[in-house]
């Protein structure tokens, strides 16, 4: 009945509470919403999108033409003329570096002779070996290097796609014009003349593409910004319960309500006990709520819906712990500080904190070794893993017990300290 | 209904000691005043009687219950009145007296028929359903009061209820504690109003620096110091110096 008290009680002064109300609901939704968004376009990988590039062709041979071709036929779009003029390496470099450009390619003269020349290197070669009469051309190579310019504001991840995928069609182009010379080479040795067989197929003999470790739906929803942002960005926002909780508690102590509480006998386990209750209830309803607007109100922005696993009992478990521990967590921080202006700060930056080195904001694979170690020290690392384990492997209670064992022994730790401090203040 | 032994106390951060063998009693079913300079220990004297302090050393006991041992019956029958509000500023004073009485497990019925008779009494049954935070001070004082009396204490015990309120708000608390002590009921009451404490106390103690200086009743002290008022037996026994 005290517990249930209190529990109302906490209702009533949390239902006055509009800055702790919005700071609970509407700042982790439009968090939510707009981390989608954003990170909605780096998820495509630039696949879908078309990237300006200047062009400036001192070759003019078929080495460059057929670099042209292939890149124009990808997501590049190649410009040689800029405002009626036709550029230069010099009118390229400043364009780029004012960022009016993001990025262009010099192709330096000479690179299709380049090509031919090693291609007529190869087949000398090989016309030695096998006995053939003829020869080609060829003179000591010369290394020549295609120059890319980057607006310095790029991002890195944004240089490294492209210029792997200058790379890639380089290199193919390079190998399309060798295997080009030596079949002729070979043709003219053959003198039944058969049509020459397709090179373009016979590169593209070994291709590769990703396939789904678990179900068919999970290679989606890997590359799906939905689905990495709302569990994690949730995540974080449930952990800012710990800021009403640690305000209500100090001014509790301040205001005196808490004086009046510990004059009434064996009262206080059973106040704890409905505060936390009145949390975790909280949290868990801020949880879904994050997790309803990923399934309902992201397909209205053009993003694809929140799958939510199919272990719905395993995800309601884990949702209660991660709000159980957030809340013991609030304890500790309220127990800590004396005032709303130390406990505020800090409590708002810890998540901050232990939200970067949890993965929530970039992916603990993606860090250095050192760092993804350090992540296990976050609570919110945990309870990523278990969200994680649930929605994208598709997981249920058995890959979820150990991070939610570990989540647990954090909050044992948090009331355990929280009562520790609490007590040792009486004297 | 007080009894008090050789208390010692001297808080964690402080350098000198606050209670230095305080002893003193008060007999059952009287109104009594503790009394003292700012700073001499009344504060913590109540906060010790009441458990939200331990003492470093001595006896206490409240109604012949000792407090190292019995702490919650004596909880279960003191009323105790902070010298701050200690209510729920964004609650109504409604709502923080229904949460106080569910806390005391007051069945519900017992518990409104108490919220309102005392809302009544003490003539906050217009403002019931208004925040804490938007009463006067001598608003705040009673409902303050009424927090402490919806379990029927035997013992009241009221650390400055009359500072900081007006004379109509002072003589309604102040009938009020006489009216509570006609009906069988013990009071323990600090104030810094010499002239109430004399009217309104049948027994009072003055200390100073955690000691006990005086003790009796209010005239027989007048008496034995030669003077015509409490205040004059309070300045000729603490002195005239301004405390810290
Ligand atoms: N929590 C505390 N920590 C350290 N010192 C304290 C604490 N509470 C009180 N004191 C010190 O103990 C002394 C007595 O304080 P107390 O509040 O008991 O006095 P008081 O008689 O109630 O005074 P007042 O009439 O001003 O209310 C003071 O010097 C005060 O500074
Ligand atoms: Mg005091």
């Amino acid at each position: 009945m005290r517990v249930l008290a209190t529990l109302l009680n906490e209702w009533r002064l949390f239902r006055r509470d509009l800055a702790g109300m919005v700071l609970l609901f509407l700042m982790p939704l439009g968090l939510t919403v707009v981390m989608a968004l954003i990170q909605d376009a780096p998820f495509r990988e630039y696949r879908d999108y078309v990237f300006d590039v200047l062009w400036v062709d001192n070759d003019g041979g078929p080495m460059a033409a057929k670099l042209h071709d292939a890149l124009s036929s990808g997501q590049f779009r190649l410009i040689d003329t800029v405002s009626g003029r036709r550029l230069d390496s010099t009118a390229l470099r400043n364009l780029v570096q004012t960022g009016d450009y993001k990025m262009g390619i010099v192709i330096p003269a000479g690179i299709s002779a380049e090509v031919v020349n090693s291609a007529n290197q190869v087949a000398n070669e090989m016309s030695k070996s096998t006995g053939a009469v003829g020869k080609l051309p060829a003179r000591d190579t010369r290394s020549l290097t295609i120059a890319m310019y980057f607006d310095p504001v790029s991002k890195q991840a944004m240089k490294l796609s492209l210029l792997n995928a200058i790379d890639k069609q380089l290199t193919r182009t390079q190998a399309e014009m060798i295997l080009g010379r030596l079949s002729d080479k070979l043709a003219s040795l053959d003198s039944t003349q058969q049509t020459r067989f397709n090179l373009q197929e016979k590169l593209q003999a070994v291709g590769v593409r990703e396939y789904s470790t678990g179900n068919a739906k999970a290679a989606q929803l890997n590359t799906n910004s939905v689905q990495h942002n709302v569990p994690a960005w949730a995540i974080f926002g449930l952990f800012f319960i710990i800021i009403p909780i640690a305000g209500n508690m100090i001014r509790e102590r301040e205001e005196g309500s808490l004086m009046r509480i510990r004059l009434i006998p064996g009262s206080y386990y059973s106040i704890i006990t409905g505060k936390l209750l009145f949390y975790v209830l909280l949290g868990i309803g801020q949880f879904y709520t994050m997790l309803l607007a990923g399934r309902l109100l992201m397909p209205l922005l053009g993003l694809p819906a929140l799958y939510m696993g199919h272990a719905p009992l395993a995800l309601l478990v884990t949702v209660t712990m991660i709000a159980l521990t957030a809340t013991a967590y609030g304890l500790l921080v309220g127990a800590l500080f004396q005032t709303p202006n130390q406990a505020l700060p800090f409590g708002a930056l810890s998540i901050v904190i232990l939200s970067a080195i949890g993965g929530i904001w970039v992916p603990v694979e993606i860090l250095p070794a050192g760092l993804q170690q350090l992540a296990k020290v976050s609570p919110l690392y945990w309870g990523l893993d278990a969200i994680n384990n649930l929605f994208l492997r598709s997981g249920g209670f058995a890959t979820v017990w150990k991070p939610l064992l570990i989540l647990l022994g954090y909050t044992l730790v948090f009331v355990a300290l929280s009562g520790w401090i609490e007590q040792s203040r009486r004297r | 209904m007080l009894l008090i032994h050789d208390v010692h106390k001297t808080y964690r951060q402080a350098v000198e000691p606050t209670l230095q063998g305080l002893s003193l009693q008060f007999p059952r079913h009287c109104i009594a005043g503790l009394l003292g300079p700012n700073g001499a220990g009344k504060t913590t004297t109540i906060s010790i009687i009441c458990g939200l302090v331990n003492a470093d050393g001595g006896q206490v006991e409240v109604l012949g219950l000792d407090t190292a041992t019995q702490l919650a019956q004596i909880k279960q029958k003191i009323g105790v009145v902070p010298q701050s509000i200690a209510l729920y500023p964004t609650l109504s004073a409604q709502e923080n007296l229904e949460y106080i009485g569910k806390l005391y497990r007051l069945p519900n019925k017992i518990l409104r028929e108490k919220i309102s008779h005392y809302l009544q009494l003490f003539g906050l049954e217009k403002n019931a359903h208004k925040a804490i935070r938007h009463y006067s001070g001598g608003m705040r004082r009673r409902a303050n009061i009424i927090a402490s009396l919806l379990h029927d204490p035997e013992l009241l015990i009221l650390d400055e209820p009359t500072a900081g309120v007006d004379v109509q708000s002072r003589n309604m608390i102040l009938e009020f504690l006489r009216d509570y002590h006609r009906q069988g009921h013990s009071i323990l009451y600090t104030s810094h109003l010499l002239e109430e404490a004399q009217q309104l106390c049948e027994e009072v103690a003055i200390i100073d620096h955690g000691r006990l200086l005086v003790q009796g009743n209010p005239a027989a002290l007048m008496q034995l110091h030669q003077c015509l008022s409490l205040e004059q037996v309070f300045l000729h026994v603490t002195g005239r110096g301004v405390r810290d």
